[in-house]
């Protein structure tokens, strides 16, 4: 009932009539994708071994565009560091829940999820402090260079990371993962529990994310940022501490990006220094301003289209018609960068809410 | 310059209740002294108008009371508090806003939006309370509305509300900082340039709410090239030449004072170097 009440006032947010229409083509078109993928499943051609890992990375680069769009999106900070801090959620998986840890520690989940939000946060801050004073400018360059540090801290400390040669990661809760073998087909052939635990513990979190988001986006703090993004000297001539905000906003990011790392840990089951090539960043970039900058459905849409064409690409390649698909993939997210900003110059689903607290224009209505 | 022998009488410093005070500002940029020992005082409830020729420093020195600049030396004080050095969001907090020259657009917001930035501090702007005390967002965020709201409609201008503030005319925009700076309910509100590149309707209306504003209290202290303008509006007024503060008088003082009319002769003669600081 809300969402029908936001929906008919926002046309006077700024967004013009035809972009509600060219918003219901785009959920027609991943509402296509999705029942095609259920047609492939029901006859066979994918497996749900395949199609629940699949998922729960789509769950996974959407808290990565989340933390991203907190930074760019919000509050206008370019960070080119989101590898590593992605980087340091995997590492917190690594080193202290696994068998195979460099430390010696073994500890479980809630360990590494505390670990990646500490030390996230301390490199936000490091980051942060001496950058976040100055123009954006200065925060993208030593933010550049701070993801090849450590990436390259990573691959040369053998003796603390296991260097090149990467950490194998135990199953997410193993427990459940026999305790749900065990209660629903102990005989039949494995089901793919492993993908479906993953699936729904990066649901819950992404859920939770993007609740919390909602609520601080549509809140005199969201506002705030977005004003900081378009007049930092505004702001300040406002009377708002904008250093303290975007830091804010930088430390949150931050620690989402951490997150996502943790659970591409556990999904991809291994993690090595060369996850943090700064590719994966730029794929982030892109989901950010495919899906929409400044909008939290449009990072969950555009983190979607990212594995969409990672993933078609793969299939493309295998009906033999002697291309090489995964090859093209970039040129054929360039091609998607190329087609949205000529027709949809602000993305699949850009922000089109005014940013005020909602309970204070029930009465509006 | 020496060409020109001119007496800097200064301004009034001998104000009973004074707001804003600068004194011995000093500012240079490389080689060229923008603002050089610049003294002046603001009293609460006046409308203090500066004026000056291009290049006088009237920019500079906003910038530098406002903490948009660190001076080279001197002091600014609000309400008796020394602001000098403070970064602009604390000088704000002490009670002086100001706008600015070229209107703010803030894209990707609408005025209704652009308004509520205005109030400081806001409960909500802190993550915590928006999730333990969500009531206390709600109602402060429910004044804020209203307040913007009323403003706008005070200003002439609330069937813009629901705008994309990028969409506004100069004018439109000018009216928006006028209304948000108030909503910040300031003890002083510095404009800068009120009606440059406004329409004369607009600016008539733009005048009048100054002074209906100023007689409810609110002082005010604004830099506007429109002579015209500012002789009808401001008293007393700040005469800037070259970084530093000429005289201070009456509309009528200032409009007959040779030091003036040499100091902007002498400008439209042209072969007077640096605009310093002054956009």
């Amino acid at each position: 009932m809300a969402e029908v009440a936001d929906e008919a006032t926002d046309g006077t947010d700024g967004t013009d009539d035809t972009g509600d229409t060219g918003e219901r083509w785009i959920f027609a078109v991943f509402g296509v994708v999705a029942l095609v993928l259920l047609v492939l499943l029901a006859t066979g051609r994918i497996t749900l071994a395949y199609l629940l890992p699949t998922v729960a990375l789509v769950g996974m680069w959407a808290l990565l565009a989340l933390g991203l769009n907190v930074q760019w999106g919000y509050a206008g900070l370019i960070n080119f560091s989101v590898a590593a801090f992605w980087g340091v959620g995997m590492y917190s998986v690594a080193l202290f829940t696994t068998a195979g840890s460099p430390l010696g520690i073994n500890q479980g989940f809630f360990v590494a999820v505390v670990v990646a939000v500490v030390a996230s946060t301390v490199l936000a801050l490091l980051i942060g402090i001496p950058t976040l004073r100055l123009r954006t400018d200065y925060l993208a360059i030593a933010s550049l260079g701070l993801a090849e540090v450590v990436r390259l801290v990573i691959l040369n400390e053998r003796n603390i990371t296991a260097g090149s040669q990467g950490i194998s990661v135990d199953a997410l809760f193993p427990g459940l993962v026999t305790f749900l073998d065990a209660l629903f087909a102990p005989d039949a052939p494995a089901f793919p529990y492993r993908g479906l635990v993953d699936l729904l513990l990066v649901s819950i979190a992404v859920a939770l994310v993007y609740l919390f988001l909602r609520r601080v986006h549509r809140s005199p703090w969201g506002r705030l940022m977005r004003t900081i993004r378009s007049d930092e000297d505004l702001a300040e001539a406002l009377g708002k501490n904008t250093y303290q905000y975007k830091m804010q906003a930088f430390v949150v990011g931050s620690i989402l990006m951490a997150l996502a790392g943790v659970f591409y840990a556990y999904q991809f089951r291994y993690v090595a220094p060369g996850d943090l090539e700064p590719i994966n960043t730029f794929y982030v970039w892109v989901a950010v301003i495919l899906g929409g900058t400044g909008s939290n459905r449009g990072a969950v849409v555009g983190a979607f289209t990212i594995i969409l064409i990672r993933e078609g690409t793969r299939f493309l390649g295998g009906l033999g018609l002697g291309l090489d698909f995964a090859a093209l993939r970039l040129l054929l997210v360039g091609l998607l960068i190329i087609v949205v900003v000529r027709y949809r110059s602000e993305g699949l689903l850009p922000p089109r809410r005014e940013l005020i607290w909602p309970a204070a224009r029930e009465d509006d209505r | 310059m020496s060409e020109r022998e001119m007496v800097y009488e200064g301004a009034n410093m001998a104000k009973a209740d004074v707001v804003l005070r600068a004194k011995d500002l000093r500012k240079s940029f490389g080689g060229l002294v923008a603002t050089d020992d610049a003294s002046f005082a603001v009293e609460r409830g006046s409308i203090t108008g500066m004026v000056g020729p291009n290049g006088a420093g009237k920019s500079t020195l906003f910038n530098l009371v406002s903490g948009f600049y660190t001076p080279d030396g001197g002091s600014v004080s609000v309400n008796d508090t020394d602001v000098t050095g403070k970064p602009p969001h604390d000088v704000a907090r002490e009670g002086l806003i100001r706008t600015f020259q070229t209107p703010r657009k803030l894209e990707g917001m609408t005025v209704r939006e652009a308004m509520m930035v205005g109030a400081t501090p806001q409960t909500g702007e802190s993550i915590l309370p928006l999730f333990l005390s969500p009531s206390t967002v709600t109602s402060e965020e429910r004044a804020n509305l209203d307040r913007a709201e009323q403003l706008l409609e005070r200003f002439e201008i609330a069937h813009l509300i629901d705008e994309p503030s990028t969409d506004l005319s100069g004018g439109q925009l000018k009216l928006v900082e006028l209304a948000r700076g108030i909503t910040t309910d300031p003890d002083i509100l510095l404009l800068d340039e009120p009606v440059a590149g406004v329409n004369p309707t607009l600016a008539n209306d733009i005048k009048r709410f100054i002074r209906e504003l100023n007689e409810e209290g609110q002082t005010f202290l604004i830099i506007e090239h429109d002579m015209p303008f500012i002789m009808d509006l401001a008293e007393p007024i700040i005469v800037l030449d070259q970084g530093r503060v000429l005289m201070e008088g009456t509309p009528e003082e200032v409009r007959t004072d040779q030091r003036v009319i040499d100091a902007y002769l002498g400008g439209a003669e042209g072969g007077r170097p640096g605009s310093g600081g002054d956009e």
